[in-house]
């Protein structure tokens, strides 16, 4: 259908992918030169190139062609390009760009039937490659391109995905109805077997026969049916939520942009700056990555510009000739972190105190500010710290752009600076739309949606475990006993939780002060899922994060791994040691006569995380066990001297061992032998012929004293 | 001079009118006349002006949210859009424990539903029958404006504005930079 239309649609994307692989190409030619990014980019041109005459675009195609010309000599031989030759193929790396984004200005597919002739587009003015008089000269047409007819192109076609797989969704209606049919047909015939069975003396034996065989088949026809139907919908489920996800861009796509302000504004400087970025894989929406990239183009000239030092100050102050300007993307929770760092001079304290001097920013006679006073001040705008107003970064635009953004997208910006080593500029935005996979979990009837990045382990319960876990408000997890709170009682606080099967599993969970557990009815696997936040007149608990919404267009809750671990952690008063994480198992005591068995079971030890103390005899056992804090011993029983059950006897007595458990491990297998440790005070006997470092391991999980 | 009308003229007209009652919009016709909805919430009857609501739903699913505002049942979702449902007997004072069966989407911004628990019947009435002044006796804030004379008695109006107002008080109680972290 559109193609027919548009013949220029598919060159667009193609084009926009080449010249987005160009610029990121030549950037890195600029860095490191040699045959193979040479040899890359000679590829992506020539590709270019040739797409552009298949659709008859010679304003491109003459471009790549030039652009080839340029590189062709330097397809062998390491030396790097000449600087004009590296301005060059930036020229015309720039034009390829300004054309196709001309090309993508059109609201895409024209109406008319008959294919349009390929607009040729008046040659745009190529941004000027050297200094130019105007305070932003902006070369790099960035945050724009976000929003271009592409990638409007590409939502229309998503919208139409989207809608198509909601369709296919409504299909499912019938199917779930015929699953119920097939249940409720297996059901009469089991009642008509159940009838058969009291009409002994009516019905023959073969009719019951039949009568059975029927029920069994349309009982597992009807299981296979639902099954396969629950699948579907899962799996529909999780298309629909990841072509929702399709929607958001990756954080990547700006980096060249970014990579390009700083390679511009260090050309400019005269600098060598390396750029490093990070995290390019998250996803967001276009509305805030182009406001955010637009400031950023700011903070990274500025780092270049402010931050870093010619290459002489440099290597006078033993730093590396080269500076590094890095810009990190994390996702925290409902918040998206840009982070702009460099290792240059730091902002310039003593210039920033005098400019608000001069400006009356600060009140005469009042104390000298201190160092976040001052950057306070750089976040309020208006102030430089630059001696000159550069072409590149002019009076604190940079901050101003930044703080602005901020407020726009009800964001945080933050700056950190150490006089001498760097800076590091801050954005902090909530995010509206998110990508993320969910682990579905159900709890007092209620079915809630945890960020699966924040899971760090799904257990089963046992009636038993749960009952203790949520007495003692405290689950045993990897040597940690982890706080443990029930999910329904923090989904039904203040309210009666309704009936449920109660707690069957519990999900550890990684939150920002370390890890806490939560427990669950039930685990029901995982989906994509794209998160928005709740509506503006539902205020809830701060356990819910945000809001997705499900194939059926209901809503589901995803719960907030930073508002659950305080609800966790307020339950517990506050009353015993906070955080699971803080508490580190105390030493282990070895005490065993055989070199071999100490050192054994050191290195079981050590390799599960424990700190170990050997002893080679009872008696240095209980000497060590005397003058340090030991988490547990565990002892051999047959030694010369004191035996094992003499070193668990004498430390049970001992009021200040007492409370360190104590495992006995022996070749001895005996019932007598197992009874008599237990009787002496072990809490617990492993025997070596059936040495299980697992069960080791658990024992001592499970005893280990805590500090 | 006036013959009977034929057969085929009739099913013209008939589906002249009934293809028409799609194209034309749906709105109040005059001005003597007010479009209500007859409910009840909580056990009492109430009146609601037609064109203060934006949709009505029968049986929506609505997803519980843990939140220290009573009247909030939770969120349901409408074309992909989530929002809040409010149980109206509890906004006027007199919750009952049965959860409401209909939603009422409301005009205006943000998007807010009320919950009711029955929806009686559509009438037309002449403006003549409405009583204006508020008529709070028994609601609060003020979410009730005006009477509506009917043969069975005479009923509240819930007025929606008002009530959007007492619901966004309630809402308020949190601001936002407060839930954000």
């Amino acid at each position: 259908m559109a193609e027919g239309k548009d013949p220029l649609r598919y060159f667009r994307i193609e084009a926009r992918e080449l010249i987005d692989q160009i610029s990121a190409g030549v950037l890195d030619l600029d860095q490191r030169a040699g045959p193979e990014p040479v040899a890359k980019l000679l590829r992506f041109a020539h590709t270019l190139k040739g797409a552009a005459r298949v659709v008859r675009q010679k304003d491109i195609a003459d471009r790549a062609h030039a652009f080839e010309e340029v590189l062709v000599p330097h397809r062998t031989g390491e030396a790097p390009l000449a600087a004009e030759e590296m301005r060059e193929l930036l020229r015309l790396n720039d034009e390829i760009a300004a054309y196709v984004s001309l090309m993508e200005q059109p609201p895409a597919p024209a109406s008319t039937p008959a294919p349009a002739p390929p607009p040729s587009p008046s040659p745009p003015p190529p941004p000027s490659p050297s200094p130019a008089p105007e305070p932003e000269p902006a070369p790099a047409p960035a945050p724009e391109h976000l929003e271009t007819a592409t990638q409007r192109a590409s939502t229309q076609d998503l919208d139409e995905l989207l809608d198509a797989i909601g369709e296919t969704n409504t299909r499912m209606a019938p199917l779930r109805a015929g699953c119920a049919t097939v249940e409720r047909l297996h059901r009469s015939a089991e009642s008509l077997v159940d009838q058969l069975r009291l009409d002994r003396g009516t019905a023959s034996g073969t009719a019951r026969a039949a009568a059975a065989r029927l029920a069994g088949d349309l009982g597992s026809a009807a299981r296979r049916f639902t099954d396969a139907v629950d699948q579907i919908e899962r799996e529909l489920d999780d298309v629909r939520a990841r072509a929702e996800g399709l929607r958001l861009v990756p954080v990547g796509s700006v980096f060249t942009t970014l990579r390009r302000a700083v390679r511009d504004a260090a050309d400019a400087e005269g600098r060598r700056v390396r750029f490093v970025a990070q995290g390019g894989g998250i996803r967001m929406g276009a509305h805030l990555l182009g406001p955010v990239s637009g400031a950023f183009l700011h903070v990274v000239r500025n780092s270049v510009v402010h931050g870093i030092e010619p290459e002489d100050v440099r290597l006078a102050a033993g730093k590396p000739a080269e500076g590094t300007v890095s810009v990190e993307v994390e996702r925290r929770g409902r918040f998206a972190v840009f982070r702009c760092s460099d290792d240059g001079r730091g902002f310039d304290l003593d210039a920033l105190r005098r400019t608000a001097e001069a400006r009356g920013l600060l009140p005469p006679g009042a104390p000298p500010p201190d160092v976040d006073a001052l950057l306070r001040l750089v976040l309020q705008g208006g102030i430089s710290t630059s001696p000159s107003v550069t072409e590149v970064a002019g009076r604190g635009i940079g901050m101003d752009a930044v703080r602005e953004v901020g407020a726009q997208l009800q964001g945080e910006v933050r700056v950190r600076s150490t006089p001498g080593h760097g800076a590091t500029v801050e954005l902090i935005i909530p995010l509206a739309l998110l990508a993320m996979t969910g682990l579905i979990v159900e709890a007092g009837g209620t079915v809630a949606t945890l960020p699966l990045d924040a899971v760090r382990a799904c257990v089963r319960l046992g009636g038993d475990e749960a009952v203790a876990a949520a007495a003692s408000g405290r689950l045993v997890h990897e040597d940690a006993a982890a706080p443990f709170l029930p999910l329904a009682e923090v989904l039904y606080a203040g309210s009666t939780v309704p009936d449920s099967p109660g707690v069957g599993a519990a999900v550890v969970v990684n939150g920002p002060d370390g890890v806490f557990a939560i427990g669950v009815d039930r685990l029901a696997g995982t989906s994509a899922l794209v998160a928005r936040p709740l509506p503006e007149l539902a205020p809830a608990s701060p356990v819910i994060g945000s809001v997705a919404v499900d194939a059926d267009g209901t809503p589901r809750l995803v719960l907030d791994p930073a508002g659950l671990a305080e609800e966790v952690l307020r339950s517990h008063h506050g009353a015993r040691p906070m955080v699971a994480a803080a508490a580190e198992p105390l030493p282990i005591l070895v005490v065993d006569d055989s070199l071999t068995t100490r050192m054994l079971e050191r290195s079981i030890l050590e390799s599960a995380g424990y700190e170990v103390d050997l002893a080679a005899s009872g008696e240095e056992g209980l000497e060590k066990a005397r003058s340090g804090r030991y988490g547990l011993f565990l002892t051999d029983i047959d030694m010369p001297g004191i035996d094992g059950f003499t070193f668990v006897e004498r430390t049970r007595a001992d009021p200040q061992l007492a409370g360190v458990p104590a495992i006995l491990v022996s070749s001895r297998a005996s019932a007598a032998d197992r009874d008599r440790g237990r009787a002496v005070g072990a809490s617990a006997y492993v025997v070596k012929g059936e040495f299980d470092q697992e069960q080791l391991l658990d024992h001592i999980r499970r005893l280990v004293v805590r500090s | 001079m006036t013959r009977p009308e034929t057969v085929a003229e009739r099913v013209t007209r008939l589906r002249d009118d009934f293809d028409r009652s799609f194209a034309e919009p749906a709105r109040v016709f005059d001005d003597e006349n007010i479009e209500l909805l007859a409910v009840r919430a909580g056990d009492r009857p109430y009146a609601i002006r037609l064109a203060q609501a934006s949709g009505v739903h029968p049986e929506r699913p609505v997803t519980a949210l843990p939140t220290t505002v009573g009247a909030l049942l939770g969120v349901a979702g409408y074309a992909g859009v989530v929002v809040p449902v409010y149980d109206l007997a509890a906004l006027l004072g007199h919750p009952i424990p049965q959860r409401p069966r209909w939603l009422l989407l409301t005009a205006g911004a943000p998007p807010l539903t009320l919950a009711f628990h029955e929806l009686e019947r559509h009438l037309r009435v002449p403006a003549t029958d409405v009583i204006a002044g508020t008529v709070d006796s028994a609601g609060r804030h003020g979410c009730l404006h005006g009477m509506v004379r009917l043969a069975d008695g005479n009923r509240p109006i819930v007025d929606v504005p008002a009530t959007r107002e007492l619901v966004h008080q309630l809402a308020g109680h949190r601001p936002v930079s407060e839930e954000s972290r």
